[in-house]
């Protein structure tokens, strides 16, 4: 019981300190500086600590530093206590889904048994889809709460958006379910020991309509439809200042880890390394003693699942600045008319391999 | 641009500005008829992230390790570190030209001062011993002049140009931009591109 406990703690300590720690303030950094050196700039290096600049490391901070002393501002006639809320209700599930998303396999370590994941849910992937949902509700509060036309405008285009790639992405998922048989992510991930039985060489389709699901339930370029700024100045967080604006902005970041993750657990063989199981780690490290080996077999679990989630920020980040803003009917177009059909047909396909396979 | 410069009647042999079948507008396909492949969608989009991507690794690479004496992709300029190297065509703080013996080529003849749009320049001439005019006071107020170049083509003796100093033109307080004739001798050699080019572009003009 006590050692549940701990083991718990650690986890989410261990997620908390990279999500939030790590990854939420690196990856403003990250975007300034990729979109800078894809566009032949050099990007931001000018925030100094005593003449040491670290390409530009130190501006995360500085960032922090100036939202927090700036002006907390609620627009008059602005539904005080939605406005209040909204941030914090879109930032919450983006950091609470990570939860379900396994980052490493399972260990026996001092005769306790470790699952490197927060929650071991049963249905796993339609917790993701619930709580991505919820997301919703913090943007079209935000946008209706701020009592401005453009916020407003962007609220009701955030949630056509999401609404319509959620049902979407419900169906893409659908096709790794019925080839994996769970629901569960740890199942999933462990049977993508091998590199053939990766999701993406079974659902190839699947991973290319999940990943475009995923991007624009995120409400990033290509499809930053609800923030849009060269229509809608800034979408449903047009009158948001200081820290309920990067609210909005960590909630972004972190979905983008979180649907990193879910590619990665769902397609590219979470955990493992290419035909390295999880046994064969153990045995590997079995010099360092039981426990030794378990933790190092743990320690490279998690780092290659990190390598993945970080290509996948990458790739995400890239996609972003490379292709332009889709209009808003051909959003819509894309969602039903292309990959509503096409994931139906995917699951065909799959069900019919399945029964003849 | 295809009209050759006859400022005289007499055509110039040589063309001046972009040559006429390079400014020919080239036919742009407003609304191609998507092929097959493009209507797909996924692998453009993944030509276009590879181009990108591209761009991406190889600066990468560079910023990692920058390659030596290789021209560098990069164009950005950190201002106050690296300055930018002008054409002779940039039109900056107007200077006073002088002579091997560090004197001033002007002779007062005080066209700059009539030609001079903002009425930034006041000239006081006097003789000297020889019985020839120079200019006792050249005065330029860096707070009226505009950079438009007319005191350096009106100059019959090359002895105004503009120069390509674009540091220290503003001031705090508008008494420090009036500039007197020692502050704006400058040496014959560091204006030189500049001599070159506006005999150049003004030589056309026969004065």
């Amino acid at each position: 019981m006590f050692a549940d406990m701990i083991e718990s703690v650690a986890k989410i300590l261990f997620i908390f300190t990279v999500n939030l720690g790590f990854f939420a303030p690196i990856l403003g950094w990250v975007e300034r500086k990729q979109s800078a050196l894809m566009q032949d700039r050099i990007g931001a290096n000018r925030a100094d600590v005593g003449g040491f600049t670290i390409i530009g490391l130190f501006h995360p901070i500085s960032d922090a530093i100036k939202v927090i002393m700036k002006e907390d501002f609620i627009p008059a006639g602005a539904e005080k206590l939605l406005h209040t809320l909204a941030p914090a209700i879109s930032l919450i599930p983006a950091i609470i889904t990570f939860a379900v998303v396994p980052f490493g396999g399972q260990y026996e370590l001092f005769g306790h048994h470790v699952n490197l994941v927060i929650a071991d849910l049963d249905v796993g992937i339609l917790y993701v889809f619930a709580f991505s949902g919820l997301a919703t509700y913090g943007v079209v509060l935000a946008g209706w709460a701020s009592r401005n036309n453009w916020s407003l405008i962007g609220g009701l285009r955030a949630s056509a958006q999401m609404l319509s790639y959620e049902v979407a992405m419900g169906l893409t998922v659908i096709g790794v379910m019925m080839v994996y048989g769970t629901l569960k992510l740890t199942e999933i991930g462990a049977m993508q020991e091998s590199l053939f039985h990766w999701g993406v060489f079974l659902q190839p389709l699947g991973f290319i309509l999940f990943f475009t699901c995923a991007v624009a339930e995120n409400k990033r370029a290509p499809f930053d439809m609800p923030e849009a700024e060269s229509e809608l100045v800034a979408g449903y967080f047009t009158e948001y200042s200081s820290f309920k604006f990067v609210m909005f902005w960590m909630g972004e970041f972190l979905e983008i880890v979180t649907i990193a993750g879910l590619v990665t657990t769902l397609f590219f063989g979470a955990w493992h390394i290419p035909f390295v199981s999880d046994s064969a780690l153990v045995s590997f490290f079995h010099f360092a003693g039981p426990n030794g080996a378990a933790v190092l077999a743990m320690l490279v679990n998690i780092t290659t699942f990190f390598v993945k989630v970080c290509f996948f920020i990458w790739l995400q980040m890239t996609i972003r600045w490379t292709l332009p803003r889709f209009r808003y009917d051909q959003v819509m177009k894309l969602c039903w008319k292309m990959i509503l059909p096409l994931s139906l047909v995917n699951i065909l396909i799959t069900g019919l391999v399945l029964l003849n396979g | 641009m295809d009209k050759k410069t006859d400022f005289d009647q007499t055509k110039l042999e040589e063309m001046v500005g972009v040559p006429l079948d390079r400014l020919k507008p080239k036919r742009v396909h407003r609304n191609p008829e998507l092929t097959l492949w493009e209507k797909i969608y996924v692998p453009e989009v993944v030509r276009g992230l590879g181009i990108t991507t591209r761009h991406f690794v190889s600066n990468m690479i560079g910023f990692v390790a920058p390659p030596s004496g290789k021209k560098r992709s990069i164009f950005t300029v950190y201002y106050p570190e690296e300055k930018v190297e002008l054409p002779p065509a940039y039109r900056g703080r107007p200077v006073l030209v002088a002579k091997a013996d560090g004197t001033e080529k002007c002779v007062a003849c005080g066209l700059c001062e009539k030609i001079c749009p903002a009425k930034a320049i006041t000239i006081e001439a006097l003789e000297n011993a020889m019985g020839e005019r120079y200019p006792y006071k050249y005065t330029l107020d860096g707070s009226r002049c505009v950079y438009c170049g007319y005191c350096e083509e009106v100059c019959p003796k090359e002895a105004i140009v503009m120069s390509a100093e674009y540091e220290g033109l503003a001031e705090r307080d508008r008494r420090q931009m009036i500039y007197s004739k020692e502050q704006l001798l400058r040496s014959e050699e560091s204006v030189k591109g500049r001599l070159e080019y506006i005999r150049r572009i003004y030589a056309k003009w026969n004065y």
